[in-house]
Formats: structure tokens, C-alpha cells, sequence
């Protein structure tokens, strides 16, 4: 475990505000939009000069366009990322000419596959020696010599020069894709998954190797994984990313600690540690990630929560969700209109599909906070009429010790069930 | 000049030296995909007969004068059998000499070949490439122009053109130039498409390399292993084509071109007289033949999921 700094103020590299990525979702011939994936909707955090944050979450929660947005690889469609230059803070989007250089040389990028992020037909030299040459900062034996003191330093050396990336084991095509990062000596580098495509001891290497070269180098990472083993012995901070929204930020040891949000809980339980047993079968958390061009009202945990209570955002989609398994049900549904995401009037196409729906919304087959969330139930023949508390979306706030969370749960009540 | 900077340049020029035998190392690791295959080295050898005899024809054959690319007329030896001295391979109707036809025949059928594929790799790669890279409308229009070619039948489309052009060898090259240029757009826009995804891209511009240079150096030499193989195929398709045009006339009457000189001895093969459209007809066969064989070892040879492996 990692020792936290107290950040100054004065040592912020990069912030992220607000930050939104949508993805247009086209369909028909004439390709009209017709929703958005909403990839990342509204992050912000902070970047400190030499530290780690770990960006974790589970698949599709945005991690990787987050990165993107942040390495300037995409814009946002909202919101905008910050980068600390002369003493100010600038817009990476807006920035022209020599700052954008600068901010270039200063963001790199570490991407997930070792063997996608080199070009094939290149040669380690002009790999690594690559980034060199754009900024002619070296050229012939100047370069080879470069070259030669990046590869050194994250464990290859001159005998590799000359060999195409096929010819390396993944791990090694790791640390080709780190020397490139480095050889800018930039501020930060993104690192996307950089070891999840490794063998658990060829990961454990490049962990050391990267940690070290933070040392060395005062670097800050954005590391971004799936694996919260992985970012236990990396980070300082964690950003817990669900659905495009940040969950939790704190420092790493105090979330592990004491989590105060039920998502990165059930995370912290769903995985293995790092030091456990290789091929033990990862559990993965329960239920289905809703699709983010949807996301869920109020809490977007609430579908998976354990914990949810009435004021997390119940609403139409959960009991139209419930009823796709209640057979006898769903296939006497003949419409949903919707007056909003709370309230609508579910039609049957006989009195008794209705009838069944109007008895299991009010008995243990539902949960108990999705029924203490319904403000109106009403049966009319062969139609249901729902109505739940209309509740705004649960925000990222500040708690009590000074960490961040966005659930209606105070630390103490996330804990109490952790204990029982 | 310091002693150290001479030093430099030197192990900078060996570095290169080193860069250049590994590249050519991998190369030749094509190469060697290629000949164990043994139709692709068959294709080879006949490429490199075609090649030695276009190259050499005024040596194995006087040119005739004033223009060696039309047929030397022999009129006291006309409609001879092959076998007669001077004329192995027998002479046509009006007394040309069909070896003749045969060896500088290669010549016009290897400028026809170049000439199109030339203009048409290039063409095509150039449009194809701005499309996939530009997008938007540009690619959609550039795109749907592709189509409306693409639903035309090559030999009909180029015989029309051909036939509006008027009856020359060189509109004849012309007219496949126009036709056949579609293919390689096509090729090489979804080639750009593709690539334009891969890490290696982005990794490009994280780096902060230029638009141009990420076109020259990450999307362009990936994306040449299909057009290259399509090239191939077309330098045995065009001739064919070529050929084919020719031979229903709207070519020059009495070049030496195998077409031509198929067409000019298809009528006494009923007489039988056959070595007049024989002997080009093979020619037409084996050289379309060869570059078939040797595109399809090529596509195997440069398949990226054994290529250097
Ligand atoms: N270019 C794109 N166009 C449309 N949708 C996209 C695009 N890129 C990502 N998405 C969608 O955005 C969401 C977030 O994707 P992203 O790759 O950022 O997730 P991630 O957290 O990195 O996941 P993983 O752990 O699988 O890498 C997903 O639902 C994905 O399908
Ligand atoms: S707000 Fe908290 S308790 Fe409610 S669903 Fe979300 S995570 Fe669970
Ligand atoms: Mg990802």
C-alpha cells in the first residue's frame, strides 16, 4: 500500500470537469440519431503532479472514452478537460499551436493492447524513436543512442533495436509502448488497461517497472483497469466509474477501508486479490449493467443495489424489467404509455395478467423499497396504473471525512450492512 | 569535423544499414512464402520469360522499321507453316512472321499492363484514400460514383467506352484505365476505414505526429498488401480484356499485339491455319495465367496472420 501525499495546490496537472461523451446511435438507411450512448455523462476529478489516480469500474462504464477525452484523442461533447500551463488552467480542446504541442508532449498514452498500439511494420527503433523525430529532437546515432537509454530503462536494451513487434512477448511489446510514452518525458501518461492482457506475474513486472519510473521521474498516471487488485497497489486515489458516472472518488486506502458507496463494495468483494490463487473464477457482480443511452433515474445502481431504498430513483423501467421474467405477465402486456419516467399505465389484454401485476407490486416478489417507492398504484380492469416518487439523479458528494460518494446512504448505514 | 561527429555519423549511417537488411530480411521472408508454393513459381517463371523476351526483343528479333510495333510483311511468304525457314512459327495472311508477333507482342501487352494498372493504382488509391479519411459527403459522393461503375460489367463498360473512343490501341488502354480504376478506390477505402481504428493510430497522434505523416507512415503501408495482390491480378486481367477488345476490332489492324493478331488468323483456322491465332492465343493464356498464379501466391504469402511469423 501506498503512501498518500497531501497534494499542493499548486501541483494539479490536468482537471477534469464535467466532462460528458455521448455517442450518437443511428439507425435506418437514412442513419437518422436516434438516442445517444452516454458513454461518460459529467465526471470530474482531479490530476496531481506524481501521483496515481486509478480509474476503475466494470466493462462499458466509460473508462476507456474518459481516457480518450483526457489524452485529447476525443473532444467532449460536454464539459472539457483543464491542463495546467504557466499557472493557469486551459482547455485542452482550445488549446493551439505551441500550447497544444506542449500539452501533446506532456499527456501520453498507454493503450490496452500491446500488440494493436504498434504498428506492425515498424522497427523498435522507429517505434521508440518515433516521438523523437516528430519534435526533431534527435536524429541518426543521437536517436539510436536515445533510443537505446529508453529501452534501457524499462528493462530492454540495444539487441532489440532492430525487431519487429510480432517478435516480443507481451510484455515486452508492453514496455516498447512505455518507452514510447516516455521518451517526451511528459507529465502523465494514461495508462488504458495496460497489464489486464498479461499473465499475472509478467503483470506484477510492469507494475514494478511503472511504479519505479513514477519515482524516478515524478510522473502522474491515470490508470485505468477493471481490476481493483491491480489499483490497490498502484493508486493513490480511485475515481469508481458506474454507467459514465463517478460512484466514489477517495484516497485508495480509505475506500478500501471503509467504501462508502455499495457499488465499489460489491466490486471490492466480486474480485480476487492480486497475491490469491491465479485461475481462481472471478466472480463477476450480479445482474446486468443497464444500457447507458438509458441509464436509470436517481441512483443508476439502484436496479443492482442491495441496499436501494425508496428515494433511489424507482421508476416504469424497473417493473416493465421485472415483468420480462414474470411469465403469465409479460405476454399479456400490450402497452406501457409512460406520463414520465415515474408514472404510466401498464395495458393487459385481460383483467387477469392485470390483476396478477397489481397483487405482485404489492407483495415480497418485488422489493420491498421499489414498493415503499410507489406513490400510486391503481387497477382498472385490464389496466395498471403506476406512479412512483419522481426523485432527481443522486449526485457525487462530499461525506462527513471529506471523501466523495454519490448515494443517498450515509458511510455509516453502507458499513452497517457490510457487517451484518 | 570533430572526430566525435564523424564517429556519429557513421554509426548513424550503419544504423541505417542495419534497418535497411532487416526490412529486406522480412522481404525476402515473402519471397521465400512465395516459392514454396509451386503454382506461385511457376507464375514467376513465365513472368520472367515474358519479361526476358519484352526486354530483349530487338535483340532476338530486328525491329521492323519504321515502326517495330507494326508487323514486318513478308508478301512472298504468305500463309506459310510454322517450321519454314525463317519463320518457325509460321506467317499470318499477309505475310507477317508470327514469332514476331509473338516476342514484340509482350512489349505491347507489358505497356498496355503497366499503363493501366499504373494509372489505376494510383488514381484509385488517391480517391479511396480521401474518401476513407475525409468522410462525410465527400466519401459518400466518391462512393456512390465507385458504385455506378462497380454495377457495370468491366468487359462491356470498357467496350463501350473503346468503341465511342474509336478503334486505337491507345484508346483501348484508355477505356481500362476509366474502367478499372473503381476497384482499387474501393480496396483501399475500407483499407483505410480498418486502419484508421487501430491502436497504432491513435498512438500516432497521441505522439503528436501530423495528419500526412500518419497517412505515409501507419495507414498507407498497411493497407498496400491488398492492392498490391489486385494489382498482380490485373496486370493478366488487362491483357486479356485487351485482348479481347482487340479482337472484335477496336484495336489497330496489323500492331503486333497477340489480340490483333488472334483476331487476324481466326478466319483460316477453319482452312487450317492455325498457327496464325495459336501461338498469340497461348501467349494471351499464359500470361494472364502467370500473374493469376503469382497474385494468389501473394495474397497467401502476405496474409497478415502468417506473414513473419
Ligand atoms: N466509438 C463509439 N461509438 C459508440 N459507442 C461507443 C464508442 N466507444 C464506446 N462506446 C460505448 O460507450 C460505452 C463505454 O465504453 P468504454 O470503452 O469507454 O468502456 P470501458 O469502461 O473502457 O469498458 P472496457 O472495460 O470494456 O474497456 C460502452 O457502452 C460502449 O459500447
Ligand atoms: S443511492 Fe446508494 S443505496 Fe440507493 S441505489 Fe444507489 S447505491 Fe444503492
Ligand atoms: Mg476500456
Amino acid at each position: 500500500m501506498r503512501a498518500a501525499v497531501a497534494p499542493q495546490a499548486d501541483d494539479l496537472i490536468l482537471s477534469v470537469r464535467e466532462v460528458k461523451k455521448h455517442y450518437p446511435i443511428r439507425e435506418g438507411a437514412l442513419q437518422r440519431v436516434v438516442g445517444h450512448v452516454r458513454a461518460v455523462d459529467g465526471v470530474s476529478f482531479d490530476i496531481r503532479r506524481g501521483e496515481t489516480v486509478g480509474l476503475v469500474g466494470e466493462s462499458g462504464c466509460g473508462k476507456t472514452t474518459l481516457g480518450r477525452v483526457i489524452a485529447a484523442l476525443a473532444d467532449p461533447t460536454d464539459g472539457g478537460v483543464h491542463y495546467s500551463m504557466d499557472g493557469e488552467m486551459r482547455r485542452i480542446d482550445r488549446l493551439e499551436g505551441k500550447a497544444a504541442q506542449t500539452f501533446r508532449r506532456n499527456c501520453q498514452m498507454v493503450f490496452q493492447d500491446s500488440f494493436a498500439s504498434l504498428n506492425p511494420r515498424h522497427l523498435v527503433i522507429d517505434l521508440v524513436g518515433r516521438p523523437l523525430k516528430v519534435y526533431n529532437e534527435a536524429a541518426s546515432a543521437d536517436l539510436v543512442e536515445r533510443v537505446v537509454e529508453l529501452l534501457e530503462q524499462v528493462g530492454l536494451g540495444r539487441q532489440h533495436l532492430f525487431r519487429y513487434p510480432h517478435q516480443f512477448s507481451g510484455g515486452q511489446r508492453q514496455r516498447i509502448s512505455i518507452a514510447r510514452a516516455l521518451a517526451l518525458n511528459p507529465e502523465i501518461i494514461v495508462l488504458d488497461e495496460p497489464t489486464s492482457a498479461l499473465d499475472v506475474s509478467v503483470q506484477a513486472q510492469i507494475l514494478n517497472l511503472l511504479n519505479d519510473l513514477q519515482k524516478e521521474r515524478n510522473l502522474a498516471y491515470l490508470f485505468v483497469t477493471h481490476d481493483l487488485s491491480v489499483v490497490r497497489h498502484m493508486a493513490d486515489r480511485l475515481v469508481v466509474m458506474y454507467l459514465g458516472k463517478v460512484a466514489e472518488a477517495g484516497e485508495t486506502q480509505a475506500i478500501f477501508d471503509s467504501p462508502h458507496h455499495p457499488y465499489t463494495r460489491e466490486l471490492m468483494a466480486a474480485k480476487p486479490d492480486l497475491e490469491a490463487e491465479a485461475n481462481v473464477e472471478i466472480r463477476g457482480l450480479e445482474g446486468t449493467v443497464p444500457d447507458p443511452a438509458r441509464p436509470p433515474q436517481g441512483c443508476r445502481f439502484h436496479t443492482r443495489c442491495e441496499l436501494a431504498t425508496s428515494a433511489c430513483g424507482w421508476e416504469i423501467d424497473d417493473i416493465v424489467r421485472w415483468l420480462e421474467d414474470a411469465p403469465g405477465m409479460f405476454e399479456h402486456l400490450v402497452g406501457v404509455e409512460r406520463t414520465s419516467e415515474f408514472a404510466a399505465e401498464l395495458a393487459f389484454d385481460n383483467e387477469e395478467a392485470a390483476g396478477l401485476l397489481s397483487m405482485a407490486v404489492r407483495s415480497e416478489q418485488v422489493p420491498e423499497a421499489m414498493r415503499a417507492a410507489m406513490r400510486r398504484l391503481n387497477l382498472d380492469g385490464t389496466k395498471v396504473e403506476i406512479e412512483f416518487e419522481d426523485v432527481g439523479e443522486v449526485e457525487l458528494t462530499v461525506r462527513d471525512d471529506g471523501r466523495m460518494a454519490a448515494c443517498v446512504l450515509t458511510p455509516e448505514e453502507v458499513a452497517s450492512w457490510k457487517n451484518s | 569535423m570533430t572526430d566525435v561527429q564523424q564517429s556519429r555519423i557513421a554509426a548513424g549511417a550503419m544504423t541505417a544499414d542495419t534497418a535497411f537488411r532487416v526490412r529486406m530480411r522480412r522481404l525476402f521472408g515473402v519471397l521465400q512464402g512465395m516459392a514454396s508454393n509451386p503454382a506461385t513459381v511457376i507464375g514467376l517463371v513465365i513472368i520472367a520469360l515474358m519479361l526476358v523476351m519484352a526486354i530483349f526483343a530487338p535483340w532476338l528479333l530486328e525491329p521492323n522499321s519504321p515502326d517495330p510495333y507494326q508487323m514486318p510483311r513478308d508478301w512472298g511468304a504468305v500463309r506459310k507453316p510454322p517450321g519454314t525457314p525463317g519463320h518457325p512459327l509460321g506467317t499470318t495472311n499477309e505475310g507477317g512472321d508470327v514469332l514476331y508477333g509473338v516476342i514484340w507482342g509482350s512489349r505491347t501487352s507489358l505497356q498496355l499492363s503497366l499503363m493501366v494498372v499504373g494509372s489505376t493504382m494510383i488514381v484509385g488509391t488517391i480517391v479511396g484514400s480521401i474518401a476513407g479519411l475525409v468522410g462525410g459527403w465527400v466519401d459518400e459522393v466518391l462512393m456512390r460514383l465507385v458504385d455506378v461503375f462497380l454495377s457495370i460489367p468491366e468487359l462491356i463498360f470498357a467496350l463501350a467506352i473503346a468503341a465511342v473512343l474509336g478503334p486505337s490501341f491507345g484508346n483501348i488502354i484508355l477505356a481500362l484505365a476509366v474502367v478499372l480504376w473503381v476497384k482499387y478506390a474501393r480496396i483501399m477505402r475500407a483499407q483505410v476505414l480498418q486502419i484508421k481504428q487501430h491502436d497504432f493510430v491513435d498512438a500516432a497522434r497521441v505522439i503528436g505526429d501530423s495528419k500526412l505523416n500518419i497517412y505515409l507512415r501507419d495507414i498507407l503501408p498497411n493497407a498496400v498488401t491488398p492492392v498490391t495482390v489486385q494489382a498482380t491480378l490485373d496486370m493478366g486481367n488487362v491483357v486479356l480484356i485487351g485482348a479481347t477488345l482487340s479482337f472484335i476490332g477496336l484495336s489497330e489492324a496489323g500492331i503486333a499485339e497477340w489480340g490483333v493478331l488472334v483476331s487476324e488468323g481466326q478466319a483460316g483456322i477453319a482452312s487450317g491455319r492455325w498457327w496464325a491465332s495459336t501461338f498469340p492465343g497461348l501467349m494471351i493464356f499464359l500470361w494472364a495465367l502467370a500473374f493469376n498464379l503469382v497474385g494468389d501466391g501473394l495474397r497467401d504469402a502476405l496474409d497478415p496472420r502468417t506473414e513473419g511469423r
